[in-house]
């Protein structure tokens, strides 16, 4: 049986899709992407957002569709094989993908906030969070026997999960000087 | 999946609603071994994984602890661990998008309450938000048979999830703004309402639900 096809929904940006696009690049599966008409179609979107995934099955049964980025990612990675099937070792993958989410939620509060007190507010919770994950991910890639890897010898769903994020996270902050883990 | 029965948990959070509720009714409906420790705070904070919490640690019968942290890591750890999240994957991601959307939505609350400037567009982004996530509540439960879960026709992880976001917004959000439990009280339909009333009289809830306000008496008053 062949497998499905999908259908990607994002906007042509980096953004919050980069990790989803490497997924399905490394599932190795037939992939297309649509750049909606925004904000048109918004209302025929599950959650009124984007990203959005569409599973196409050759068996004729309806469209799978599904949305939320992250919920996007960890359903790829699963149906793929790029995370484990056991809890706990997936676990330990999750946390730090929603840990990089979280970083990211606070630079997003930084680049939205319109006053001079939430902007600092929102910088000085971003800074002290991407200190904790670069001193995270670096002790875990030590850990791993310094292989570039974050989990085992192949490319992971965290692997993946953290060059999007490490991508955007360059592009929206030009101006700031990350201290760049050792393996992107 | 079955766990040892000399597992026990310890979930580790502040004594508030917060962050924490969804894993404290996982840990419930599961009948896990569980306490929970409220560590002193800021003093604990360098001794867990990212400096955060919530954090769980299952500790095995010989002693050796497991720790993990981050919210829907350890919700999601827990309703796969003990059967509450299916384990066909698309079942799961259903499940697990609505846990989402409600995370999305909590973080535009907190940053429209807290802010000093163009409130009113925040104010009208997050009342779209809130419509649209209802709305959503109401096509699940629409979709499903039974009309006492909104998936299946037994305690889930969206159950949880989804009597979790009405208690966060109802019972505790008031804290940071206090006309929230108004608003999101006049965007609720009957049936939503009945089914938060018919997942706080799940027996497995019964261990947790009894120390707590009931949400359901709210919502009817």
């Amino acid at each position: 049986m062949p497998n499905p096809t999908y259908i990607l929904r994002y906007f042509p940006l980096v953004g919050l899709s980069e990790a989803c696009r490497l997924l399905l690049t490394a599932a190795n599966v037939e992939w297309t992407e649509e750049h909606p008409e925004w904000p048109q179609e918004k209302p025929n979107q599950p959650h009124g957002r984007l990203p959005v995934l569409v599973e196409k099955n050759p068996d004729g049964s309806p469209d799978f569709t599904i949305t939320e980025s992250c919920n996007i990612e960890r359903y790829l990675a699963r149906v793929y094989g790029f995370v484990p099937a056991d809890p706990k070792q997936a676990a330990r993958q999750e946390q730090i993908c929603e840990l990089m989410a979280d970083v990211f939620s606070y630079l997003s509060g930084y680049i939205r906030a319109s006053s001079d007190e939430s902007k600092q507010m929102f910088l000085g919770k971003f800074e002290a969070l991407l200190e904790t994950l670069i001193e995270v991910q670096t002790k875990l890639i030590e850990g791993n026997g310094n292989n570039g890897r974050q989990f085992g010898d192949s490319l992971s769903y965290a692997d993946m999960v953290a060059y999007g994020f490490y991508k955007k996270l360059m592009i929206a902050m030009a101006r700031f000087d990350a201290n760049v883990p050792k393996f992107v | 999946m079955t766990i040892a029965a000399e597992t026990s948990f310890v979930l580790r959070y502040f004594n508030v609603i917060g962050r924490a509720e969804g894993c404290r009714m996982l840990l419930t409906a599961a009948n896990a071994n569980w306490t929970e420790e409220n560590p002193e705070w800021p003093a604990a904070k360098e001794k867990q994984p990212f400096g955060r919490l919530p954090v769980l640690v299952e500790k095995s019968g010989n002693g050796d602890e497991w720790i993990i942290c981050e919210t829907g890591t350890i919700e999601r750890y827990l309703a796969r661990t003990f059967g509450f999240l299916p384990a066909d994957l698309k079942g799961a991601a259903e499940q697990e998008q609505m846990s989402d959307q409600h995370a999305d939505l909590t973080e535009a609350f907190l940053n429209m309450a807290r802010a000093t400037r163009d409130k009113e567009k925040l104010v009208e982004e997050f009342d779209a938000l809130l419509g649209r996530m209802i709305g959503e509540h109401q096509k699940i439960l629409s979709r499903n048979t039974c009309k006492n879960h909104l998936f299946g026709d037994s305690l889930t992880y969206g159950d949880i999830a989804f009597y979790t976001f009405y208690k966060l917004f109802i019972v505790y959000m008031p804290v940071y703004q206090n006309d929230i439990a108004g608003i999101v009280k006049a965007k609720m339909s009957p049936e939503i309402v009945a089914l938060l009333a018919s997942i706080e009289q799940e027996p497995l809830l019964a261990p947790h639900i009894s120390k707590c306000e009931s949400l359901a008496a709210q919502l009817t008053a």
